[in-house]
């Protein structure tokens, strides 16, 4: 049985989502990456499964709905989420990455307002924002964007209330107790401090994305 | 299999016109959302009809205003919504569901606006499926446009006047498959215009029954801000609309979010792998290739239904395309001993 707090959750015909129920930051991603692999496991020898997406605290697990149902993917999954360790350490293969930023000025144009908003001065955000090592929890959003946990309390602030239309690839940006760094340009509406010449995501490579679950990032200024 | 060589060139784009074929499934763990034809049926269609397997890649024209002219003679395939598709030196129509054979220098207009029979929605994408699929590279195991992450098709990016689009394969392998007038004999459900079917969501819980019981009562109608990641709904708001965001999950075309002010968003193919809004209902695997028809103006429905409901209209859709097939590869056939008699 899963933990009374752990649901599998019915997500159309075609899918479930495994809800970990539980507050948003490493642990939790730890879990749903570690489920995650449970169920890329299991998947290797079921092909009715699909590829697992881990979320914040999630698992999204498509299934072939010709093949199998809802009722039959919850008994197959709630034995691992059962087995799911309370506290799981990082994946094995997790690698670490230190990412070089231009804080401030044109690439970071939210940095001076971070300060105000914190009461902190410019350099003091830009020390605590590379003085953290993260973890990547998830990606979402788009190709390569990895959610990086946690953000120093002090610099959690929320999103802009108008998310701008166009946000410079490569742009370091914080959002509540999260950073990421954008891989393309798109619309976005976290804070951003600065910017990397890093590629984030390269289709032609392979894996194509350079952060994946489990890793460990520290920004460094340049 | 020998490639057909360059055979199209865009003269117009029209409103949008991308290649497609059946999306990259899988790498969610990515960021990479599946994308690929915003109607896979209607994609599935085209390929048929010129012997193409169902997912290959092909042209996805969006409303009205594309312009495409043949390099070479060549047999063609259309599949989707009517969009008023008329070969421009012949005045020529060409109807949805068939093929048909463009001579070198031919052009063929899409004109848009054709009213749809009674019953069916007008749609809004149509397929136009080339000898063997649109040659272009693959790229992460899928061919089709990744717009916003600007990978895939041709450069990543919508077409424009100009690009020339080549066939995998030459003419022998349609011919042999299917002769030019060849019909798709059903039609495509993806343009009846019958409510969606919904499954109750991960999220009813939390938003409270009410929430579902008004999806299904109100009548919405497809706002402007829709495209291929999504449709926004303009109605009465939801009750049971939350503030805050959940903590981020995983998401697929046909899920039914509910943002915090209560107008719902139906997903469609490229949406973003993760989100965060509850999600209230999901559309049922067979009703999503008609999300991919729906277009600003458009009224829409849901119905809820069960899992048992949802597993009968697959296996219906899977019939009737089977039948369409069949009904093909019979009607090849005959034309086969036809010509083969006269010869």
């Amino acid at each position: 049985m899963p933990p009374a707090d752990a649901a599998i959750l019915p997500f159309g015909d075609d899918a479930v989502l495994a809800d970990l129920r539980q507050p948003a930051g490493i642990r939790a991603a730890r879990r749903a990456q570690a489920l995650a692999r449970a169920i890329g496991a299991l998947r290797a020898g079921d092909p009715r499964l699909g590829a697992p997406v881990p979320g914040a605290a999630s698992v999204l697990v498509p299934f072939d709905p010709s093949a199998t149902d809802t009722g039959e993917v919850t008994r197959l999954l709630a034995p691992l989420l059962a087995a799911l360790p309370a506290d799981p350490p990082p994946p094995s293969d997790a690698r670490e990455h230190v990412i070089l930023v231009r804080y401030g000025g044109e690439d970071g144009p939210d940095l001076a307002g971070v300060a105000t908003a914190t009461g902190l001065g410019e350099d003091e955000v830009i020390d605590l924002h590379a003085g953290t090592t993260y973890e990547v929890l998830f990606l979402g959003f788009g190709p390569g964007f990895a959610y990086l946990g946690e953000l120093p309390d002090a610099l959690a602030l929320p999103r802009l209330a108008t998310p701008r239309t166009r946000v410079p690839g490569g742009s370091v940006a914080i959002a509540d107790r999260l950073t990421a760094a954008y891989p393309a340009t798109s619309p976005g509406g976290w804070r951003l401090l600065g910017r990397t010449d890093v590629a984030l995501f390269d289709p032609a490579v392979d894996p194509p994305v350079l952060l994946r679950p489990g890793d460990r990032v520290r920004f460094t200024p340049r | 299999m020998s490639g057909g060589g360059p055979c199209l060139e865009v003269h117009e784009p029209g409103l949008l016109a991308t290649v497609q074929d059946g999306g990259r499934p899988g790498l969610g763990a990515l960021g990479i959302t599946r994308g690929g034809a915003a109607d896979p049926d209607a994609l599935a269609v085209a390929n048929l009809l010129l012997g193409n397997v169902p997912d290959a890649a092909a042209l996805e024209l969006t409303l009205a205003g594309a312009i495409v002219g043949a390099r070479r003679a060549v047999t063609l395939s259309l599949a989707g919504a009517d969009l008023g598709a008329r070969v421009h030196e012949t005045g020529r129509a060409v109807s949805t569901g068939s093929t048909f054979h463009l001579a070198q220098g031919e052009t063929l207009a899409f004109e848009g606006g054709v009213p749809p029979e009674r019953g069916r929605r007008a749609g809004c994408r149509a397929y136009l499926a080339l000898p063997g699929g649109i040659d272009v590279p693959g790229v992460l195991g899928g061919r089709g446009t990744a717009l916003g992450a600007g990978f895939g098709g041709v450069e990543g990016r919508a077409l424009r006047a100009g690009d020339v689009l080549a066939a995998e394969a030459d003419d022998a392998l349609a011919a042999a498959a299917h002769r030019p007038g060849t019909h798709w004999t059903s039609t495509m459900p993806s343009l009846d215009d019958v409510p969606l079917r919904v499954l109750p969501g991960p999220h009813v819980g939390l938003l409270g029954a009410g929430t579902l019981a008004a999806l299904a009562a109100t009548r919405w109608t497809v706002a402007q801000a829709s495209d291929r990641i999504g449709l926004r709904l303009s109605g009465d708001p939801l009750p049971g609309a939350r503030p805050q965001e959940l903590a981020s999950h995983g998401v697929l075309a046909g899920t039914v979010q509910v943002p915090s002010d209560g107008r719902p968003i139906v997903l469609l193919v490229d949406h973003q792998p993760t989100g965060g809004y509850p999600v209230v209902a999901v559309v049922i695997a067979a009703d999503r290739a008609s999300l991919g028809q729906l277009s600003p103006g458009d009224a829409v429905a849901f119905l809820i239904v069960d899992e048992a409901a949802a597993r009968a209209a697959a296996k219906d859709l899977h019939a009737a395309r089977e039948a369409a097939l069949a009904a093909l590869h019979e009607a090849a056939a005959w034309d086969a001993l036809w010509h083969g008699a006269g010869g």
